[in-house]
């Protein structure tokens, strides 16, 4: 039963701290996905699960035992780096060989290992050429195919599919997501592709700055983010964020003034700590969560911006009261032309809000199902 | 604008026949030379009027050149061996691992390869007799380390260094000791390399000839370079210059052809180790 | 599903010491473990006969017999201050070593911008410019000894056919031009190696900088004052460096022109004839020792101010 474990870790070069202290629990079989911009840090905590960096402080379990000081080798995990690292000498089955050969194992088991990951990966009838005969795709499945030989308990993914064009990508991330099922492993995978992300994961681990912002399920990270950041992080065109004041603060529900004066009223659990008549808050809503006016529980007015046509959608950009931004998806009930005023009602179901801290304010109801 | 174009072409061209002409023309006289035989030296004649080989003939059958250069091959071949074998690890760590002490061990390197040959050379013959070498190979095998291991050293660690992480590191994960990365990763990758370096150590181990002269006394252990510089030695009044010549013809047209094969790869070693560091 | 934990520390500044890894600790066992033959090596052939040379220096030595000896403390020192000859050979080292670098620069900038452009027989070009640096010195020296010669040198013969002299020169044996004669060879021999390292610089300047002058109009020789070399600068810089220190242990060439004559003898020419010649081992390396701090003065100011391309490297 393979389950990682990290405690209170922290990863400091010199006196720079670029990870401060993340705390996660990881099942057997889980597909983890870490995301976030460039620089969180991601990256990095995957290499000290695999052992290629040194954990400043904190602790790592793997599979119950603490791997802080042990070999990459004897950790029990392998890796699929960005830039595949394939034995450029070798042949593809030397590659998917080389860490058993190691490992000094006979050469049975080795032909064994190597063809059931070879047939896993269909890429038998390459087994013979070398690295440079072979496309970027195809390099893509060697890799995976030489961790697959290892048989690991963890799985490691080093933004495996960022050296690949878009057609490829996308066709490499469905295979992956078929290796899922028919490994029993866990599996950690570092995007900065939030659609990736959303696709492949069990949980995701969003992080910023070195810091674990949220950890959840891909739908309950896109439904209830806990803050601004993950709220703008997920979701393309980004969430909607508006800037608005408390108007009444009542034990249960709380109303708010919008742009433009309308006034939206969201059931929010008790306690919620500090928020005054008057306090500035945000409130998030999506994009595709913008409906026409005669739909919405509040109505914001504003002039069209800028029309985005991307074939299968639209999107207005809408600049509100207090010149403000709002980004609508069209709908057949929601047409306008630049320069054009508009309405577009909002609907309190579907919106978040957030306090100055940038906190999410926790809903008393259910998210949508 | 055209007839100036023209002009200037027509000096460009000279320019670069002048200097092709200057940079040939004293190994062509060599060869010429080396072909002329007793008075025939004492005309300078652009060309050989009857070319003949009685030179070269000569410094093999009175001189003994077959031993110099067989003595040569053998000092600068297992000084390049040797300063290759130490290098290859040495580079390893200095260019891929960070440890304390690496700068200035990295300088160090440096600053040896820029003593002057004669600052050690009290110190080295002390050496050389107290070890017994004096007049044998053997010195000269043990004092060139001191001009090919720092800049082995110094070009292998830049070719290191320059080796991708990401295949390092997968090849740790496979469960890879440094010693085996070295053997079995990167050296196979690094040949080209280590080809280059190991050619530029040959040649200056070749040319070396302070320590040659001060080290050997006898003939037989003599090099090529003390050779061809003795050759000229006494002052009698017929100077076998046309030996000299045949000497240095046969010495130097294998480097030649091995420098013209290789020039691309020698530029760019002769770059990466000066230029970059 | 299982619990999910993800509290955030407080930021902690990094004070603790970090637990290595076991594979950090490993490189760097190997890695002290990979360098120590070479450094051992380079101890016995470099480290140690250069401190016995510093410490003959202070001696009387002898080369007949090393073993009897006395510390004779600065004397060696001082006669050396004292010494017309070797003061002499400073100057005759210093001189070769302006001229002969200035030249090289000169010339190797004109071969180096000439192979830069792209005109056809660039190969050829290249090829005939490393001839000169495949010949062993050695080789070099007869074969321009011989060109030399006062009776039947082809220099001569060339230079009275042409008029410019009415007799025949003495190249090496006439002390007003031996100089002159040595540095000939020196530049013959080693303008392949700035050319190279100037043409690798050049080559690193960016095509559309020219075109962009050509676009403007800038006449070629502009350009090369005020764009090309200063972006060449750096490495052109690193060359003369290495080029002087060389031209200031120089020994071969001037040895084998003109022996030991003074009108040619370099500091090196000058101190292994004292300590082989003589056989006077505290002398001669009182001289290669005052050699060798006057390079390594050089190298000293050379390397700590260029530090900043060795970066930091250790942590």
């Amino acid at each position: 039963m393979a389950q990682v474990v990290l405690r209170k870790v922290t990863k400091s070069f010199g006196a720079l701290q670029v990870i401060k202290g993340v705390d996660l629990d990881i099942a057997h079989r889980e597909f983890v996905v870490f995301v976030g911009p460039s620089g969180c840090g991601k990256s990095t905590l995957l290499r000290m699960v695999a052992g290629l960096e040194d954990i400043t402080s904190g602790e790592l379990f793997i599979d119950g035992a603490r791997v802080n000081a042990a070999l990459p080798s004897q950790r029990g995990i392998a890796m699929v780096f960005q830039s595949y690292a394939l034995y450029p000498h070798m042949s593809v089955y030397q590659n998917m060989a080389f860490g058993l050969k190691l490992a000094r194992s006979d050469r049975a088991t080795i032909e064994e290992r190597v063809r059931k990951a070879a047939r896993i990966l269909q890429i038998e009838e390459l087994l013979e050429r070398k690295p440079r005969q072979l496309s970027g795709g195809q390099r893509q499945r060697v890799a995976i195919g030489r961790a697959i030989t290892r048989n690991p308990k963890v799985f490691l993914f080093d933004e495996p599919l960022s050296n690949l064009d878009a057609a490829l990508r996308v066709q490499t991330r469905l295979e992956i997501a078929r290796l899922k099922d028919e490994l029993d492993a866990t599996m950690i995978y570092v995007t900065h592709d939030q659609v990736e992300a959303m696709t492949l994961a069990d949980r995701i681990v969003v992080l910023n700055a070195g810091r674990v912002e949220q950890v959840g399920s891909p739908l309950e990270l896109y439904q209830r983010p806990r803050n601004l950041f993950v709220a703008g992080f997920l979701g393309s065109p980004k969430m909607n964020f508006i800037r608005s004041v408390a108007e009444t603060v009542r034990p249960g529900q709380l109303t708010v003034r919008l742009p433009g004066g309308a006034h939206l009223t969201l059931p929010v659990r008790d306690g919620a700590p500090g928020i005054r008549s008057g306090t500035q808050l945000t409130v998030g809503v999506r994009p595709e969560d913008v409906v026409p006016p005669e739909r919405g529980d509040a109505v914001v007015s504003g002039g069209v911006l800028v029309v985005e046509q991307l074939g299968s959608e639209s999107y207005l950009y809408l600049r509100t009261e207090g010149d403000q931004t709002v980004v609508a998806r069209r709908d057949p009930g929601l047409e306008a032309k630049v320069d054009q005023p508009v309405k577009v009602g909002v609907r309190a179901a579907a919106c978040h809000l957030f306090g100055a801290d940038g906190l999410a304010i926790e809903r008393a109801d259910p998210p949508p199902a | 604008m055209g007839a100036r174009r023209a002009i200037g072409r027509i000096l460009f061209y000279l320019l670069v026949a002048l200097i092709i002409v200057y940079t040939v023309f004293p190994f062509y006289w060599a060869i010429v030379s080396s072909l002329k035989e007793g008075s025939a030296l004492y005309r300078v004649d652009l060309f050989p009027p009857h070319p003949a080989w009685g030179n070269y003939v000569g410094i093999f059958q009175q001189q003994n050149f077959a031993r110099n250069i067989l003595n040569s091959v053998i000092v600068a071949g297992a000084v390049v061996a040797v300063s290759l074998l130490l290098s290859v690890t040495a580079s390893y760590a200095l260019g891929r691992v960070e440890f304390r002490g690496r700068t200035a061990l990295l300088l160090t390197i440096l600053a040896v390869s820029m003593f002057p040959q004669v600052a050690v050379l009290s110190g080295m013959f002390e050496l050389v007799s107290w070890l017994g070498i004096y007049d044998t190979i053997w010195s000269l095998i043990l004092s060139y380390l001191i001009l090919t291991l720092p800049f082995t050293t110094w070009v292998l660690t830049t070719f290191m260094r320059d080796l991708p992480k990401e295949l390092e590191e997968a090849a740790l994960v496979d469960g890879a000791r440094p010693w085996t990365i070295i053997t079995r990763v990167f050296l196979p990758l690094l040949w080209p390399a280590l080809a280059t370096t190991g050619l530029l150590a040959f040649i200056t181990a070749w040319n070396e000839f302070m320590f040659a002269i001060t080290f050997t006394l006898s003939n037989e252990k003599r090099t090529v370079p003390v050779a061809i510089a003795l050759i000229s030695g006494a002052s009698h009044f017929e100077l076998p210059w046309g030996r000299v010549m045949a000497a240095s013809v046969i010495v130097t047209i294998p480097l030649v052809v091995l420098v013209l094969v290789f020039q691309r790869r020698i530029v760019s070693g002769l770059t990466a180790g000066a230029v970059k560091g | 599903m299982e619990a999910v934990r993800q509290r955030s520390e407080a930021e902690s500044p990094a004070a603790a010491p970090a637990e290595l890894t076991e594979l950090t600790r490993q490189r760097r066992r190997s890695a002290r473990i990979f360098v120590l033959p070479m450094l051992a090596v380079l101890a016995v052939v470099a480290g140690w006969p250069l401190l016995r040379t510093i410490f003959f220096s202070f001696t009387d030595a002898n080369l007949g017999s090393l073993e009897g000896y006395k510390l004779i403390g600065l004397d060696n020192f001082q006669a050396l201050a004292a010494d017309g000859d070797w003061w002499n050979a400073v100057f005759n080292t210093v001189r070769f070593a302006i001229t002969s670098v200035i030249i090289e620069t000169v010339l190797g900038m004109i071969i180096a911008l000439t192979l830069n452009a792209h005109i056809p027989g660039r190969g050829m070009l290249r090829a005939a410019v490393l001839i000169p640096w495949a010949i062993p010195t050695v080789v070099s020296a007869q074969m321009w000894n011989w060109m030399y010669n006062d009776l039947y040198g082809v220099l001569n013969h060339i230079f009275l056919g042409l008029g410019l002299i009415h007799q025949p020169l003495a190249w090496t044996a006439n002390p007003h031009l031996a100089l002159t004669a040595v540095v000939l060879v020196d530049v013959w021999k080693t303008t392949p190696f700035m050319t190279l390292l100037i043409l690798a610089a050049l080559q690193l300047v960016p095509l559309e900088i020219y075109e962009a002058a050509r676009i403007d109009g800038i006449s070629p020789l502009k350009v090369f004052w005020r764009v090309t070399l200063p972006l060449i600068r750096p490495a052109l810089m690193v060359a003369i460096i290495f080029r002087t220190l060389d031209a200031l242990r120089i020994f071969d060439l001037p040895f084998i022109l003109t022996g030991n004559s003074k009108a040619t003898a370099s500091m090196a020419v000058y101190a292994r004839q004292q300590l082989i010649d003589f056989q006077d081992v505290g002398y001669g390396s009182a001289a290669s020792t005052f050699l060798f701090l006057v390079v390594a003065v050089f190298t000293v100011i050379y390397i700590t101010a260029g530090r900043v391309r060795f970066g930091t490297g250790d942590r």
